[in-house]
Order: C-alpha cells, then structure tokens, then sequence
C-alpha cells in the first residue's frame, strides 16, 4: 500500500491526481425518463476505460448514481444508484506479480437493494433510489452496511465463501443421497477451495420510522445504534431491533403552515456516542447531546452565520440551505456545504465558521435562471481527506474542486472521459469570468449544468477519491500514491 | 419596475414549480417545496409593495363587490397554458364567500398596488390544474371531499385576520389539484390539521371553497396568497 500519508507538510493540492479507473457505460445523456447511450455496456459500473464501438441503446436514468462511500479501511467502496442498486467494489490487494493492478477497485457484489414501492394510503409511490450507504464497523470476517431509500433502512451483511466441504460420506458431490452399499469407509469432510462466491443477505429492515423523506443516516460510534434523519424528525434505532425506534429530533410545528425550515443532513460526532449535529434549510447547524435529554429538540448549540445584507436576493434563503455535513476525522470540526460555500466550523464556536470556500461563486448572478431550471436545488456532498487538511466537493460541468486548509490553495478538477486519460495528470481547470481569459479557460456561459458532481467520497486514509458523475465512476489517485505500487 | 417584473417572473415560475411537484414520483418534496414557497413569499412581497400598481380601490367598496364581477385586465400578464374548458360541476362555483378581495385591503404592504377592479379571482387560470385535476384518478376521492357547501362569508372584521394569517392557500394545491390558488381560505373554514395531517397526506385538508382549479395569479389573489400554508400541510 501506499506510504504517502494523505495531508503530508506538501500540501494535498499540490498532489497529481490523475485518473485511476472510470467505471460505467460511456456517457449520455440523461433526461428525466429516458436516455441513449452512445456506447453500451450492458452493465452498470463495469469498467470501460475504452469506449465501445456505437451501438445505441434507450436506458432508463435507473443507473445514476446516488451515493457513495468508502468502508473504513478503505478496502470497499460502494455505490447506490437510482434504480435501487448497490455495488460494492473491491480494492484489490498488493501483489507483486501484477504490478499494475495494484490498488484497483473491482466489483466484488451487486445487488438490488430497493424496489420500488406504492404507499397506497396517500396514493404515492416510493422511490426507490438509494439516497445513503453507510458501512459498519467490521466486527468479524463479514461487512455490513446500512442503506436507505426515502422511507426504508435496510441493514445488508456481505461475506465471501470461498471454500466448500467436500468429501461427505452420505451425500454425493452433487448433494444426492449416496446408496449406503457403496460407502466401504468414513471419511471427514474436507474443505477445499471454491471460486469466491461474494453472498449478500438483508439482516434487518427498519421500515416504518419516517413520514418524510429520509435523507441521512450515521452510524454511531458506539456501532450498536444508528440514526436516520427526514425532512422533520430524527429517529434513533438499535441495529437490532427493527420494530421500534426513538425519537429524537422533531421540528414539525403544531401547525404545518408555520413551517420555516426543514432538517437537510445530520450526522454523529465521529467519537463521542452521545453528540450528534444536524443542519437546517435555513443554514444552521445544531449540536445536540443526547445525555440533555430523551428529546434533542433543544439544540446544545447552534451554528449560525448570520447573512450578508449586500448578498441578499429573492434565492439568498434557498441558496443558504445547507445540503451536506461532515464532522472531520479528529472530530474537531465540521463540513458544511451550501450552493455556492464550503464551510468549516470549529465544535468551539457557534457564530461563525472559521474558514469559508467559495465553489462557484460566478453562479451568484446566475441564481434566477439557476432556480429556473431547478439546479438550484441541487444537494452537493462535501468530504473531508484523511488528515483533514482538504477538502472536497463537487460542481457543474463535472467540476470538483479542491481546498487545502493549510495552504489555502484550491484546486478545480474536471471528470471526464475525453480529459483523463489512464495514469495520466489530471490539469486545473479554470471558469473565466470576463476579463482575461486564457486558452483551455471555460466560461460561465459555457458550463453544462446537466454535469453535476454532487456525491464524492475521500478513502479514509489514502490520497484516492471516488467522484460520481451521474452514471459513472471516476476513481482518481494521487499520483506519488500510485508509484508507490 | 425591474424588480417587479422580476418578481413577477418568480412568482409564475414559482407557482409552475408547485403546480409540477405534483406529478413528481416519490410523492411531494417537503425541503424543496418549501424553498419555493419561500421564494414565492418573498416575490410576492416585493410585487406588492413595489410602486407603479394600480390604485386600489376602497375597501369597502372591494368587499362589496359581487363576486361575479369581472377579473381585471392582469389575466394577460399571466402567461400560462390555455385553460382548458372548466368541469361543468366546478363552473358556478367561483369565487364564494370570503374570497375578499381584499385586495389591497387589510394588506400591509398597500404602496398603492393596483387592484385594479379587485376582481374577486374569478376563473383566471384554469390551465394545469384542470388538466391536473382531470388526470388522475386519485384525485377524484379527493375532490369529492371538497364538495362541502361553500364557506359562509366572513365578517369584514377578520378579512384582515385572513391576509395575515395562515390562510391554507398553497394547501388547496396539493389537496385539490391545485384549485386552491384561487386561495381564500376563510379562516372557519379550514379543516383542523388532523395530526399534522400525516395520515392524509397528500389528501390535504380540503380548503373547501378551493374547489375550482383554477390559479388566479391576478394582483388581488396575489396578496392574499399565503406561501407559507402551503404545500406542507399537504403531507
């Protein structure tokens, strides 16, 4: 494995990222229903480094890809598209006989983990595109991970069998009954080694916790419990007990029409079991301490910055929605992301954040026609690297960008086919904003909106990032990390 | 008045987005509803209290008004689909009871907008949600429910109490396929909030005197228009 630590005195913007792999069908284009893909893959995330000679082919957006998030070694990597289905992708380990394919992330299972389904009480179907997956600490030989649709967590358990036992003495290899007569003598079974059959059972459904729309569950540092997180209520489950949970979060007004502001993310504090912080459509954070009381509705403390007058616009309230956050690894600090900033926010200090990043700030003159056409709305996840010295999140036109908290630098990075090419550098990219523009320079005007990178995720201690691009997977290396191999 | 055909702009596309949050797989997105009324909220606020609106009328003589009296000439400002022809059943229930023109009346923010002839909405804006309301079977239980007898007009004393109350008429939206926007919720009239209404979601309180699909988006609904009420209340 690699020697390089993630966050080294180099600074991570200055590290080379380049492409890694790219899995999933060559691009199309995705409208609401339908989209055709120029080249075909017949499955989703398989690896196509090679675009595939034409052949057209009507695809449903069922293949979006909705989530993704590393295991805690790093070793597994997973995905949730929209169509209800995970893969889990495996790191394949150092060897020194292929040296190349070190380090590569293969598809180790697929399943369907959602289905769609019809509430036939308010006359509504559920979707069942996958919103989260988080992962279980690994406790024994097999992995876990919790993944959930708009209504339904479901608790999956992966192991791998990889040997069977041969040599029964009534039963035959094909497991038929064997005449006694022919048994001359006993032997013990023995085990002998199989292809690797990767099993995926679902262990526990939590069904029935939310009326609204789930859009965040965390796991808790005491991995016994978890919480998952709606539009107005946070409820906390034990991983083993399915038929009930407790509340713990309820913002519903008395009175529906006095609602001013919804629960957007949520999520524990990475070490200690009782805190957990959630934000707020309206750009606010609240801390709550589970010893305070069996009710979290008083927040222990808030974070809020308060609004710039001369920003203010008819969408100033949309725009300071919060979509993500993200407690650092050290668990001194906290992630946000709104549509145009990514925030840090020190635990210690409720008034302001202490460092903000502008995305795409060349957006802010753009906000009615972003409302237009609905990318106002769009949630982009933010993350965090192993050292908690970069941090990252996504942007249109497939931009992600970079932000070293040492050095200040950022860094704008673009995920497509036609621009990376396997191992090699990936090149800034930059957005001109009138006044000088230089060669490979995009403008604003120029961005497609309809390429938006809203799920990444950072190996936990590793410089390799997996940057979802609506169907496809770009996984990106530190370049000093790949030669390391 | 750049900021008021903005703001104008907003609204109608706000609405549009309402209007669309219908049809959405997945059932209504509380967060994103929500924003949009905050938008619309604030549009609307800006539209009304931006100088250059017509003149309003006295209050009394607003009140007065026969509810059948003609909508102002603000229909053409509305872009928007065709109306589709009204169900027969909706057609002679228009603008019942408390749909107070209040106008400009009890309004805050009078800055002399322009009432205009406060038409008491009056079948403006058909459009979606007729085309809505026809469409699905789904919702035909529901209008049912909203057949109720029109409201009792309100005592003038709480039109003002409505304007600035939660008067449910986004609710209507979600409940009656969007014949709420015609708004007007009298205050009596709406339904408790059964249990933050979450069994019934979807099946919103039917602000009865919404029944006529039809979106007013004339100045006078403009302001009685409450964001807030509603979407939420849908669930």
């Amino acid at each position: 494995m690699s020697h390089k630590q993630a966050g080294g005195p180099a600074g991570e913007s200055a590290a080379d990222w380049c492409l890694y792999q790219l899995n999933g069908a060559a691009e199309f284009e995705v409208s609401e229903g339908i989209a055709r893909a120029a080249a075909m893959q017949a499955s989703p995330h398989c690896p196509a480094n090679v675009p595939q000679p034409s052949s057209e082919e009507v695809t449903s957006g069922a293949d979006i890809i909705s989530t993704v998030e590393f295991n805690h070694t790093g070793e597994l990597l997973a995905t949730g598209d929209k169509g209800g289905r995970v893969v889990i992708f495996q790191r394949e380990p150092e060897s020194k006989n292929e040296p190349y394919n070190q380090g590569e992330y293969n598809v180790y299972s697929t399943f369907q983990s959602h289905e769609p389904e019809f509430d036939y009480l308010k006359s509504l179907e559920i979707e069942e595109k996958i919103n989260k997956i988080k992962w279980l600490p690994q406790q024994n030989a097999a992995h876990s991970l919790l993944s959930t649709n708009d209504k339904t967590i479901k608790l999956w358990k992966i192991t791998e069998r990889d040997k069977r036992p041969e040599g029964y003495n009534l039963k035959d290899e094909e497991g038929k009954l064997k005449d006694l007569s022919t048994v001359t003598s006993l032997q013990v079974p023995v085990l002998k080694p199989m292809d690797l059959m990767v099993e995926v059972t679902p262990r526990r459904i939590f069904a029935n916790g939310h009326t609204y729309h789930v859009n965040s569950i965390s796991v808790n540092s005491d991995c016994e419990t978890y919480m998952s997180a709606d539009d107005l209520r946070i409820n906390l489950w034990h991983l083993a007990i399915t038929d009930r949970s407790f509340n713990i979060v309820d913002i519903k007004p008395a009175n529906m029409e006095d609602l001013t502001e919804v629960i957007t993310a949520s999520e524990f504090h990475p070490h200690h079991c009782n805190l957990f912080v959630y934000s707020s459509s309206k750009g606010s954070l609240r801390l709550c301490d589970m010893r305070a009381s069996a009710l979290c509705d008083k927040h222990s403390k808030l974070y809020e910055e308060p609004e710039d007058p001369s920003n203010r616009s008819f969408f100033s309230e949309i725009i300071s929605s919060v979509s993500d956050v993200k407690f650092s690894h050290s668990g001194r600090y906290m992630l946000t992301r709104d549509y145009l900033t990514v925030k840090v926010w020190d635990l210690n200090m409720e008034t302001k954040p202490v460092e903000t990043y502008q995305v795409h700030d060349y957006l802010r003159s753009k906000l009615c026609s972003l409302y237009e056409n609905d990318c106002i709305f769009d949630k982009f996840e933010c993350a965090w690297n192993g050292s908690d010295s970069v941090i990252m999140t996504g942007a249109y036109n497939n931009f992600f960008r970079m932000f070293d908290r040492n050095t200040k630098r950022d860094v704008t990075l673009e995920a497509s086919r036609e621009s990376s090419k396997p191992r090699a550098i990936l090149k800034p990219r930059r957005v001109c904003v009138g006044g000088k523009r230089r060669k490979d320079d995009i403008s604003v005007d120029s961005l497609d909106f309809t390429k938006k990178i809203l799920h990444t995720a950072w190996h936990p201690t590793e410089n390799i990032i997996a940057i979802a691009a609506t169907n496809n997977l770009y996984i990106f290396q530190d370049k000093v990390n790949s030669e390391m191999h | 008045m750049e900021f008021k055909l903005e703001a104008h702009r907003i609204v109608s596309i706000s609405l549009g987005k309402i209007y669309s949050a219908r049809g959405q797989r997945g059932g209504l997105k509380l967060h994103k509803n929500l924003l949009v009324s905050l938008v619309l909220r604030s549009a609307r606020q800006v539209y009304l209290s931006e100088p250059g609106c017509p003149p309003e009328p006295p209050p009394a003589a607003a009140a007065a008004r026969p509810p059948e009296e003609e909508p102002a000439p603000r229909t053409a400002a509305w872009a928007a689909e065709p109306p589709p022809p009204p169900p027969q059943d909706e057609a002679g229930r228009d603008c019942q009871g408390p749909r107070p023109r209040r106008c400009c009346c009890g309004e805050e923010n009078r800055g002399g907008c322009a009432g205009a002839p406060p038409p008491p909405h009056c079948p403006r804006k058909r459009s979606a949600g007729e085309r809505g309301q026809a469409g699905s079977p789904v919702k035909k239980p529901r209008r049912e429910e909203e057949e109720p007898p029109p409201p009792p007009p309100s005592p003038p004393g709480e039109q003002e109490d409505m304007e600035t109350s939660n008067v449910a008429s986004l609710i209507s939206i979600f409940g009656s396929s969007f014949s709420g926007l015609l708004s007007k919720e009298p205050k009596g009239r709406r339904r408790p909030p059964l249990d933050g209404g979450e069994a019934a979601a979807g099946t919103a309180p039917a602000e009865a005197a919404a029944e006529t699909g039809q979106i007013c988006c004339d100045e006078p609904v403009l302001r009685t228009l409450n964001p807030w009420s509603t979407a939420i209340v849908a669930f």
